[in-house]
C-alpha cells in the first residue's frame, strides 16, 4: 500500500505540470507532444527514483531507531532495577499506594457521555484535587508542596560578548529570515530583503542546474535529438517546474548549452580530471584584492566592517611611505633556504685580505647571481647595440649608470680574479663581517671611483644615497645587499673567466637550480673568452631565467610585486611575509635578481637595485596600479554598492539626515582621494569635514585637522585643539601627548580606554537632543549602565578616527567596584516613570522597585 | 528554502486515516483553570513509564496512569509566586537514579524538584527570559537543556545545579528558541529551533571536558566557568515560518511549523557549519496554526501524536512511508487547543493537555473492539489563520 500511495503523491505533484506542457504542446507542434511526453515519463522515472531512495533511507534510519531505542529502553529498565534494592523510594510507593481518579467518561461510549463528573473543585492551580470514581465522588486533597519563591531576573536577551558586538552589528541577517515592514502611508506589508542580492541569487538559481533538471535533458535530448523544438518545450516543462513564470526566449539556448556542459563533463570525468589543486594559485592576484579592497574597511582595519560598510572608495595615499626595512640584524638568515645561507655555503672562504674575501665571495656569488650579471650584461648590450634598447627609455639613466659602475670595477677587480683562484680552496669566514666589509669596501669602492671618474649626475646620486644608506642603517644593508652584489658582480664576471671549472664543481652542488646549471654549460666551452664570453654567459642566462619564470605563477608574481613594494629587495620579508609556502627565500632573490633585467617585468622599468631609485620607481609603479584598481573598482563598486544599502541603512540614513541639515555638528567623514593638495574641490571640503590620516592628500593638506602639541596628559581643557573639536587625541597626528607607553595612571591613556570600551555603542546622538541612541540590540557592556538624576559619568560624542562616537566619561572620581550612571537625558514628556527628576515624579526611588516597561528612547 | 525542487519531493502523507490503531477516550482530569501548556510522561526510569507530569501555571503535578484507565494524582508543587506560569517540563534524574522533574516557565528560573524528597533540589536561575522548553538527555539524565526566550539554550546539570554551556551568540538563534532535543544516541549533539524559522544541530564535543566537570563540581556553581558555544554544527531552514518542535528520529529529524516535516540534515564532513537538508516526509496537521503546540512520540518511535487547534489529536505511524495517519482522536467536549501531548513508552496512552486545563487520557483498544473513536474527515484546510501567541489565547 505504501508503494501504492507512493506513485499517487508524486502524481498529484506533477499533473499539474502535465497538463499544463501538454496542453501547450497540442497548441504548438505535433512534435512537441511527443517531446512532452519523453518528458513525463522521465519526470516518472525521477519520482519513483526519488520515492525509493526516500524508502530505503527512512528503512536504514528505522534500523538505526531501533537500535538506539532499544539501548535506550535497557538503560531504563537497568535505572529502575538499580534502586529496587531499598524498598524506600516514595514515588513508588506513592505510585502503589494513591487512588486512582476515574472519571465518569464510560469506556463504551466515550462519545456520548458528555458529563464529566471529576474535577478538580480548586480553580487555582490545584491547591486541592478532589478526585471522583465513577460514581462516588472521592475527594483525596493533596496539599501542593510549596516552592519557595525565587526573584526572577530582569528581561533580557542573553549577551554574548562578541567581536562582532564590537562593531555596529548587522541587524539579525539569517538564512531564510525575511524582514516585514509596514509601509506606513500605504498599510501594505513589504518583505524587504536585500533586494539586489536576492535577484542575484534567484538568478544564479535558475542558472544552476539541479542533477534532476540535468537528467531531464541528457536523457530528452538524447532520446529526441536536438532540435528547437524539442529545446523550446524543455525550456517550458522546466521553467514551469521551478515556478517561474515566463518562459524566456534564451532558455532553449540555455539548454542547448547545459547540454554541451553536460557532455564536456562526461568526458571530463571518463577522462578523469586532476588540475583542481592548482587553480587556487592560477588566480589573478588582482581577483583576489578584488574583494580585498570591496571587504577590508582600512580605517577599522577588519573584513567586512560594519560601520563603514563594503566598497568603500580606496584612497591611496599621495604620500608613499618608505619601503619598509625590518629592525633585524641583517645577518640573520630567515631560515634553511634564506639567500644568505645559500649565497655563504656557495663562497669560498677567504684568508686573504679583505679585498681578497671581496673578490671571493663576489665569484662565489657568481653563479648564482649570474642572472644579474646577466641584466648587467643585458644593459651593457643595449648600450652596446642600440636596436635592443628599446625596452628602457626613462629609466635608462641608472641603467646606464649601473652599467658603468660595473665597468669600472671591472678594472678594479682584476688583480680579484687572479687571486681567486688561490682562494678556491675553501676559506670560512663570519657571514656577518663579510657581510658588513663587502658593504664598506664596495661604498668605499664608489667614493673612490667618485673622486677618479665622475662618471655622471646619476651614477654619484647612487653611490651617495647607496654610502649613505651603509652609513645611517645597517639594516639596510639586506635589502642593499643585493645592489652590491650587482657591483660585484662585474668583478666576479672576470673572476669567472679564470675559474669555470670551481664554478662548475660548485654547480653541480646545487644542482636544483636550472639557472646555474644552464650557466655552468654556457660557460664551459667558452672559458677563454673575455666579453664575448660574457654576452654570451647573458643571453644564456636570459632563456634560464625566463623558464624559471614559468615556474612562477601569476599570483605569486604579484605577490612578489606587492612585496618589493612593501619590503624593498628584501627576499627573506618577502618570501616570509607574501610567499610563505609557496616560494623559499632563496628563489625569491633568484627571482628578484634575475627579474631585474626583464624590463618588461616592471612594466618598462628595470628596477634599480638603489635604494633611492627604487623608490622612486615604486612610486610610479604604484601609481600605475592605483588608477588601474581603482577604475576596475569603479565598474564593479556600483553595483555591490547598491547591494548593501539597506544594511547599513539604519546607519547610515540617519547619517545622511544630520547632515543634510546644515550646521550639524555631527558630519560624517569620508574620506577625500585628492592626490594633491586639497583644493576647492575636495570631498572633505564641501562636507564640511577635516582630512583625516585616511584621506589620499598629502600630509601637507591645508584642510587637515593638524592635532594638539598638548603635554603629554594635558589634553583636558579647551586649550587643546583636540579637546576643543571634540576629538580624540590621535598618536599619528598629535605630537607629545602620546608619549609612547601610558603608564595607566591618569590622562589621555585611561581616558582612551574609556572611548574604546563604548564605542561600539551605535551613536547618534548630539548635543541639540537630536539624535537618539537606543542600544537595544547594540552597544557595548556599557549600554547596561543605568540612568540616574545624578550620575557620575557624562556622555560625549567625540570624534574618534573619522568615526563619532559615544564616549563615557567619568565626572567625578569613581572607586572600584562603584556602579556607573549617567544621564540617559530623557524628554521630560518622555521620560518613564523612574527617569524623571526625584522632583518631578513624587515618589522617587521607586526605579529600583518597578523594572522598566517596554523601553523609552533614551535621548542624549 | 521551501520551494521543492524537481527530484526533491518529499512524500506527503494523506489524512484519510488508517485506523490501524484506535483509542478511546478512558479519562479527562480537570486540573485547575489554568492553561495546561506541557505533560510528560517519565521515558528516563522503567519503575516509572506510567507515571506523567503536567505543568501549567505556577503548579506542577505528578500523576500515575493506572493499568484500568484511571489516574491518580501522586504529588502536587505549586509555585509561592503567583507570577509564574510553568511552560514545560521534564523528567531527568540524580546520580543515584532518584527521579526528578525539572520544569520553568515564565520567570527564566528553571526548577529541579527532587520527588522522593518531596522539595526542591536546585533552582537553576540564568535565563534572561522565559523557557520554552526543558529536555533531558537521555543517555546521561542528569544534563538538560532549555531553551529559552532569550535566545539562547542552555545546558544544566541538575544534579549541582551548574549551568555548564549556554549556546548562543554569533552563529546562534536570532529570536525565541522553541523547541530543543538531545540526539537518542550521540551524546555530543542536539537540535533547536524556533521562532527564527531556523532549526540548528549544535555540538559540544570540544567542550565535553566542562560537562564532566560539572559531576564533580564541588565550588559554588556560580563559579563554574561557563562557556559559550557560539557557532552551530548546522543551520537548517526547512520551514518558512516559526518551528515549535523538533525532535529526533534516529539520524532524521522530526520538526513541525505549519506541519511536520522528517528530514535528514547531511553535513559535510569536513567543513563545519555547512550543510544541506533533504525534506522526505510531510505530516501535514490541519488547524494547526499557533504556535506552541507540540508532539510527542513513544519510547520506540513508532507514533506521533499532536493535538491542534480544536481539540483533535493526530497519531501518525512513523515507521510508514509514505506517511500513514492512524488516526484522529476528537471529543465533542474537546474544544480547546491541546498544547502538548504526550504518548507512554509503549504508545498505547496518549495523554492531551488542553489549555481549558484539562488532561485527556486515550488508551488503545484492540482491533476487535473496533472503532469507537469516531474518525471525522479531515478538515478542509482553513484559510492561513494569523497565529496568536499562546497569550492571547490565555
Amino acid at each position: 500500500m505504501a508503494s501504492g500511495a507512493s506513485p499517487s503523491s508524486s502524481a498529484t505533484r506533477s499533473d499539474p505540470h502535465k497538463h499544463s506542457t501538454t496542453s501547450q504542446a497540442e497548441k504548438r507542434a505535433p512534435a512537441s507532444k511527443e517531446v512532452a511526453a519523453v518528458i513525463d515519463s522521465l519526470k516518472k522515472k525521477l519520482a519513483a527514483d526519488r520515492c525509493i531512495s526516500i524508502k530505503k533511507r527512512i528503512d536504514e534510519n528505522k534500523k538505526n531507531v531501533r537500535g538506539i531505542t532499544q539501548s535506550t529502553m535497557r538503560s531504563c529498565m537497568e535505572r529502575g532495577g538499580g534502586c529496587y534494592k531499598d524498598g524506600s523510594d516514595l514515588l513508588v510507593k506513592r505510585q502503589r499506594d494513591s487512588p486512582g481518579m476515574k472519571s465518569g467518561v464510560n469506556a463504551s461510549d466515550a462519545d456520548k457521555s458528555n458529563n464529566h463528573s471529576s474535577f478538580l473543585e480548586d480553580g487555582n492551580a490545584s491547591s486541592t484535587t478532589m478526585v471522583q470514581g465513577s460514581s462516588v465522588p472521592v475527594k483525596i486533597s493533596l496539599r501542593p508542596i510549596k516552592m519557595p519563591d525565587v526573584k526572577r531576573l530582569s528581561p533580557y536577551t542573553t549577551w554574548v560578548f562578541l567581536d562582532r558586538n564590537q562593531r555596529m552589528t548587522e541587524d539579525q541577517s539569517v538564512v531564510g529570515r525575511r524582514r516585514i515592514y509596514y509601509d506606513q502611508t500605504g498599510g501594505e506589508a513589504l518583505i524587504c530583503s536585500d533586494s539586489e542580492e536576492e535577484a542575484i541569487d534567484e538568478e544564479d538559481e535558475k542558472r544552476a542546474f539541479l542533477e534532476p533538471e540535468d537528467f531531464i535533458i541528457r536523457m530528452t535530448l538524447d532520446q529526441l535529438g536536438l532540435s528547437d523544438s524539442v529545446l523550446e518545450e524543455l525550456a517550458n516543462f522546466l521553467s514551469r517546474s521551478s515556478s517561474e513564470i515566463k518562459v524566456s526566449a534564451t532558455f532553449p539556448c540555455l539548454f542547448l548549452a547545459r547540454y554541451e556542459v553536460l557532455m564536456k563533463e562526461k568526458e571530463v570525468s571518463e577522462s578523469g580530471d586532476n588540475q583542481a589543486e592548482s587553480s587556487l594559485l592560477n588566480k589573478d592576484m588582482d581577483g583576489a584584492l578584488d574583494s580585498f579592497d570591496n571587504l577590508f574597511c582600512r580605517r577599522c582595519l577588519v573584513f567586512d566592517c560594519r560601520l563603514h560598510g563594503c566598497s568603500q572608495d580606496l584612497i591611496f595615499p599621495a604620500e608613499k611611505p618608505a619601503p619598509w626595512t625590518p629592525p633585524v640584524d641583517e645577518n640573520l638568515t630567515c631560515g634553511a633556504n634564506c639567500y644568505k645561507t645559500l649565497l655563504k655555503s656557495n663562497r669560498i672562504p677567504a684568508n686573504g685580505t679583505t679585498e681578497d674575501k671581496t673578490g671571493t665571495s663576489s665569484d662565489g656569488a657568481g653563479t648564482k647571481t649570474t642572472s644579474k650579471f646577466s641584466g648587467k650584461l643585458n644593459r651593457k648590450k643595449t648600450k652596446t647595440f642600440p636596436s635592443e634598447s628599446a625596452s628602457s627609455n626613462e629609466k635608462c639613466t641608472p641603467e646606464t649608470s649601473d652599467s658603468e659602475n660595473g665597468v669600472q670595477q671591472d678594472t678594479n677587480p682584476e688583480k680579484v680574479s687572479s687571486l681567486s683562484k688561490v682562494k678556491a680552496s675553501g676559506r670560512r669566514g663570519g657571514r656577518k663581517r663579510n657581510n658588513n666589509r663587502v658593504a664598506e669596501r664596495v661604498s668605499r669602492r664608489t667614493q673612490k671611483r667618485q673622486k677618479k671618474s665622475e662618471a655622471s649626475d646619476t651614477d654619484s646620486i647612487a653611490t651617495g644615497s647607496r654610502s649613505a644608506s651603509d652609513a645611517k642603517h645597517k639594516d639596510n644593508e639586506d635589502a642593499t645587499s643585493s645592489s652590491q652584489k650587482h657591483v660585484k658582480s662585474g668583478s666576479s664576471k672576470n673572476s669567472r673567466k679564470n675559474d669555470t671549472p670551481v664554478d662548475d664543481s660548485k654547480n653541480s652542488v646545487k644542482g636544483d637550480d636550472p639557472v646555474s646549471q644552464l650557466n655552468a654549460v654556457a660557460s664551459e666551452p667558452c672559458s677563454d673568452g673575455s666579453l664575448r664570453k660574457e654576452e654570451f654567459v647573458g643571453e644564456n642566462v636570459c632563456p634560464g631565467g625566463l623558464s624559471e619564470d614559468k615556474s612562477w605563477r601569476p599570483l605569486e608574481k604579484s605577490l612578489f610585486q606587492k612585496g618589493v613594494e612593501i619590503f624593498g629587495m628584501n627576499s627573506c620579508m618577502i618570501a616570509r611575509n607574501l610567499l610563505c609556502g609557496l616560494k623559499s627565500c632563496w628563489e625569491v632573490f633568484q627571482y628578484m635578481t634575475c627579474s631585474e633585467n626583464k624590463a618588461s617585468f616592471f612594466g618598462g622599468d628595470a628596477l634599480n637595485p638603489d635604494g633611492s631609485s627604487k623608490f622612486d620607481i615604486n612610486g610610479n609603479m604604484t601609481n600605475n596600479q592605483v588608477r588601474r584598481r581603482s577604475r576596475f573598482l569603479r565598474r564593479r563598486g556600483k553595483v555591490r554598492r547598491l547591494k548593501y544599502t539597506w544594511k547599513s541603512a539604519a546607519y547610515h540614513s540617519i547619517r545622511k539626515r544630520s547632515t543634510d541639515k546644515k550646521d550639524q555638528p555631527c558630519r560624517q567623514f569620508n574620506p577625500c582621494n585628492c592626490k594633491t593638495a586639497c583644493g576647492k574641490e575636495c570631498t572633505c571640503l564641501l562636507n564640511g569635514t577635516c582630512c583625516e590620516k585616511y584621506c589620499g592628500c598629502p600630509k601637507s593638506c591645508k584642510n587637515r585637522f593638524r592635532g594638539c602639541h598638548c603635554a603629554k596628559s594635558q589634553c583636558r581643557s579647551r586649550q587643546c585643539p583636540c579637546f576643543a573639536a571634540d576629538r580624540e587625541c590621535d598618536p599619528d597626528v598629535c605630537r607629545n601627548c602620546w608619549v609612547i607607553g601610558g603608564d595607566g595612571t591618569l590622562g589621555v591613556p585611561s581616558q582612551r580606554g574609556d572611548n574604546y570600551e563604548c564605542r561600539n555603542m551605535k551613536l547618534l546622538l548630539k548635543q541639540q537632543q537630536r539624535f537618539v541612541l537606543d542600544a537595544y540590540r547594540k552597544g557595548d557592556k556599557l549600554k547596561f549602565a543605568n540612568h540616574s538624576p545624578e550620575p557620575n559619568c557624562y556622555a560625549k560624542v567625540i570624534m574618534v578616527a573619522g568615526d563619532h562616537r559615544v564616549g563615557i566619561f567619568a565626572k567625578e572620581r569613581i572607586l572600584a567596584g562603584e556602579e556607573l550612571f549617567y544621564d540617559y537625558r530623557y524628554e521630560p514628556d518622555r521620560a518613564p516613570a523612574w527617569a524623571r527628576k526625584p522632583e518631578a515624579s513624587g515618589s522617587k526611588k521607586d526605579e529600583n522597585v518597578t523594572p522598566s516597561v517596554g523601553r523609552p528612547k533614551k535621548v542624549a | 528554502m521551501s520551494k521543492i525542487t524537481l527530484g526533491n519531493e518529499s512524500l506527503v502523507g494523506s489524512l484519510t486515516p488508517s485506523n490501524k490503531k484506535s483509542y478511546k477516550l478512558t479519562n479527562k482530569i480537570q486540573e485547575g483553570k489554568t492553561p495546561l501548556y506541557s505533560v510528560a510522561f517519565n521515558f528516563i526510569d522503567a519503575r516509572y513509564f506510567t507515571c506523567f507530569v503536567s505543568a501549567g501555571g505556577n503548579g506542577i503535578n505528578l500523576y500515575n496512569c493506572l493499568e484500568d484507565g484511571s489516574i491518580s494524582l501522586l504529588y502536587a508543587f505549586a509555585d509561592e509566586d503567583k507570577e509564574e506560569e510553568f511552560n514545560t517540563a521534564s523528567w531527568a534524574c540524580g546520580v543515584e537514579g532518584n527521579p526528578f522533574v525539572v520544569a520553568g516557565g515564565e520567570k527564566g528560573i528553571i526548577r529541579v524538584i527532587d520527588v522522593n524528597n518531596e522539595k526542591i533540589h536546585k533552582s537553576l536561575v540564568g535565563h534572561g527570559d522565559l523557557v520554552n522548553e526543558i529536555r533531558t538527555q537521555p543517555l546521561k539524565p542528569q544534563l538538560v537543556l532549555s531553551a529559552s526566550k532569550d535566545e539562547s539554550v542552555r545546558l544544566w546539570n541538575v544534579e549541582t545545579g551548574i549551568c555548564i554551556l549556554i549556546f548562543a551568540g554569533s552563529g546562534g538563534h536570532r529570536n525565541e528558541v522553541i523547541s530543543v532535543d538531545f540526539h537518542p544516541s550521540d551524546k555530543h549533539r542536539f537540535v533547536s529551533c524556533g521562532m527564527d524559522t531556523t532549526i540548528k544541530i549544535w555540538s559540544m564535543k570540544e567542550f565535553w571536558t566542562y560537562v564532566e566537570k560539572s559531576f564533580t563540581w564541588k565550588d559554588d556553581p556560580s563559579k563554574f566557568p561557563t562557556k559559550f558555544v557560539e557557532l552551530p554544527v548546522f543551520t537548517a531552514s526547512v520551514h518558512t515560518d516559526f518551528v515549535d518542535c523538533n525532535r529526533w528520529v534516529g539520524d532524521f529529524i522530526l520538526s513541525k511549523s505549519d506541519e511536520i516535516l522528517l528530514w535528514e540534515p547531511i553535513l559535510k564532513e569536513n567543513s563545519p557549519g555547512e550543510g544541506t537538508s533533504d525534506v522526505l516526509l510531510r505530516y501535514p496537521i490541519p488547524n494547526c496554526n499557533l504556535w506552541f503546540i507540540k508532539f510527542s512520540c513513544d519510547l520506540s518511535l513508532n507514533y506521533l501524536s499532536i493535538g491542534n487547534e480544536e481539540g483533535k489529536i493526530y497519531v501518525w505511524d512513523l515507521k510508514s512511508c509514505p506517511p500513514v495517519l492512524v488516526t484522529v482522536l476528537s471529543h465533542n467536549q474537546s474544544k480547546s487547543v491541546i498544547r502538548q501531548t504526550a504518548m507512554s513508552t509503549d504508545g498505547n496512552t496518549i495523554l492531551a493537555a488542553s489549555e481549558d486545563g484539562t488532561i485527556w487520557r486515550w488508551d488503545a483498544i484492540n482491533k476487535e473492539q473496533a472503532v469507537t473513536v469516531e474518525a471525522q474527515p479531515p478538515p478542509i484546510l482553513h484559510q492561513y489563520r494569523r497565529r496568536e501567541g499562546k497569550s492571547q489565547l490565555k
